[in-house]
């Protein structure tokens, strides 16, 4: 269906009421709260699937929701109203925080000389990972005194490739300044861009699954995960298992990024949460 | 420049050898290291055994560690069945808060299996437990929820025990609970909250 067309006179009717109570509820399984701006967006997303599922109220669609063992539809829902879209520099208020306070924390901690290693997980077509290394180069000021690993990872071995390949179209770097666009990347015949070859060597890709323990335990003293907006897909118990073992893959008093509608309260109270420049992020204990 | 290339696969290498070494007698010894890392290890594994799941259960009444305690939880959730249900339950009446919780985020997974204890929980002495109990409920996928918190609502002697029953049955918010909600308020006359938090709830459901 197409999720732009007005609602029809048959559309079931969400009172306010009742609209009230489902921001509540998947505000509290989610952390995605729909402000009155996005009331029309939520609505028609929950109609969408009333319609999908034969529901004639919202009632009766509000309940199988809630009470479904399986956690199928609210995945369905979930899925729906989530938009899945990457781009050089998203939430760079993160990487902010990133030269800011943490690899200065991290920095201030080290003096072994081991490299302060970071995980993009699941990295998709790369634009995180190498958003991570242009940020750090560009923007911290202590990054050639010491070494820094980005691993990044994802399960589709299709768009690893693309991570690897390193090209780009121009929407993808929309939010970078020409003048990084000029010293990172070369234009191609076809007006897109490849990433300059010692940002794309620097980064190991691999392939693999995070819920995989035999992947996970590749991975130790990771200093910080950026894992953004995947555990939201996640039912409850993957969204834990992967938490845990990523616990396991990190360095005492090593951070987690998450994405800004994801929530670790919502996940596990392993992590201590700290505020860098305007971003809340996940510290493990130095237990 | 400050970017070194280093690949996952190299980074498993450089853990130490003895690591990967399994065995049950080795991960039962492990859950009685002084090192919490060690402990999670072996808890986890121990996790992956269903005959383990009592001396799981014996382990976290007494496991000090968070990380520990967490890891256990999410492996009894992962591998849910009647006795993690059995094992967990006596810590609706724990003392310690956060193993509390965790019991009960752990049974809110779990509502198959749990499902055949509820009548008992909501009957406890400990009005206390039958607070825990109906906040398992609360977040419970299953579709008698409503009927048994329903229940709660009508039959509970214990205020509280009613006042959360009330909260989590509101959620759902079916018009057909009215009845119940106002035979509550005339079951508490003179408890102020519980007359305020019911003509809450009512002209909610109204949508008033």
């Amino acid at each position: 269906m197409d999720t732009n067309t007005p609602l029809a006179q048959t559309d079931p009717v969400i009172s306010d009421e009742e609209f009230s109570r489902f921001c509540e509820f998947f505000y509290r399984k989610t952390g995605i709260l729909f402000d009155t701006q996005k009331k029309y967006f939520a609505e028609r997303r929950i109609t969408d699937r009333m319609h999908k599922l034969g529901c004639a109220t919202f009632r009766n669609y509000f309940a199988a929701v809630r009470f479904e063992a399986s956690g199928e539809e609210m995945q369905h829902l979930v899925n729906q109203m989530t938009v899945n879209e990457t781009y050089f520099f998203r939430e760079d208020y993160q990487l902010k925080a990133l030269v800011d306070g943490i690899l200065p924390d991290l920095a201030a901690r080290r003096n072994n000389g081991k490299p302060i290693r970071i995980w993009s997980v699941p990295c998709s077509s790369g634009e995180e990972p190498y958003s991570l290394a242009i940020y750090i180069l560009e923007n911290w000021a202590d990054a050639d005194r010491h070494d820094i690993e980005i691993l990044a990872s994802d399960i589709d071995s299709a768009i690893l490739a693309a991570a690897a390949a390193g090209v780009y179209g121009e929407r993808s770097l929309q939010r970078l300044s020409p003048d990084l666009i000029r010293r990172y990347f070369t234009k191609q015949r076809d007006r897109s861009y490849r990433i300059s070859n010692d940002i794309r060597d620097s980064i190991d890709f691999s392939r693999g699954n995070v819920v995989d323990p035999q992947f996970m335990r590749q991975f130790r003293a990771v200093d910080v995960i950026f894992c953004r907006n995947m555990l939201i897909y996640f039912d409850d118990q993957s969204r834990r298992e992967t938490i845990e073992a990523m616990y396991d893959c990190m360095s005492p008093g090593g951070y987690i990024c998450l994405g800004h509608s994801e929530s670790m309260s919502r996940i596990s109270s392993l992590f201590r949460p700290r505020k860098y420049a305007d971003s809340i992020v996940y510290q493990k204990p130095f237990e | 420049m400050a970017l070194v290339r280093r690949a996952a696969a190299q980074i498993a290498e450089d853990q130490p050898s003895g690591d990967l070494v399994d065995g049950q007698e080795r991960w039962v010894a492990d859950l009685a290291s002084a090192d919490a890392s060690i402990r999670r290890r072996a808890a986890h594994d121990l996790s992956q055994m269903p005959d383990a799941v009592p001396m799981l259960c014996a382990h976290l009444a007494n496991e000090r560690s968070l990380s520990v305690r967490s890891i256990i939880l999410t492996g009894l959730i992962v591998n849910k069945s009647p006795a993690v249900v059995t094992g967990l339950l006596p810590f609706l009446g724990s003392e310690d808060a956060n193993l509390r919780n965790g019991a009960i985020e752990a049974l809110q997974h779990m509502p198959d299996e749990v499902a055949p204890h509820v009548v008992s929980m909501l009957a406890d002495e400990d009005s206390d437990v039958r607070i825990f109990a109906v906040n398992v409920l609360a977040a419970l996928p299953h579709p008698m929820v409503p009927e048994w918190l329903l229940q709660v609502v009508l039959h509970d002697p214990h205020v509280n025990v009613c006042a959360a029953a009330q909260d989590a049955l509101v959620e759902a918010g079916e018009p057909d609970v009215i009845p119940a909600l106002e035979a509550l308020a005339d079951r508490f006359p003179g408890v102020a909250f519980i007359q305020f938090a019911v003509d809450a709830a009512i002209r909610r459901i109204r949508g008033g």
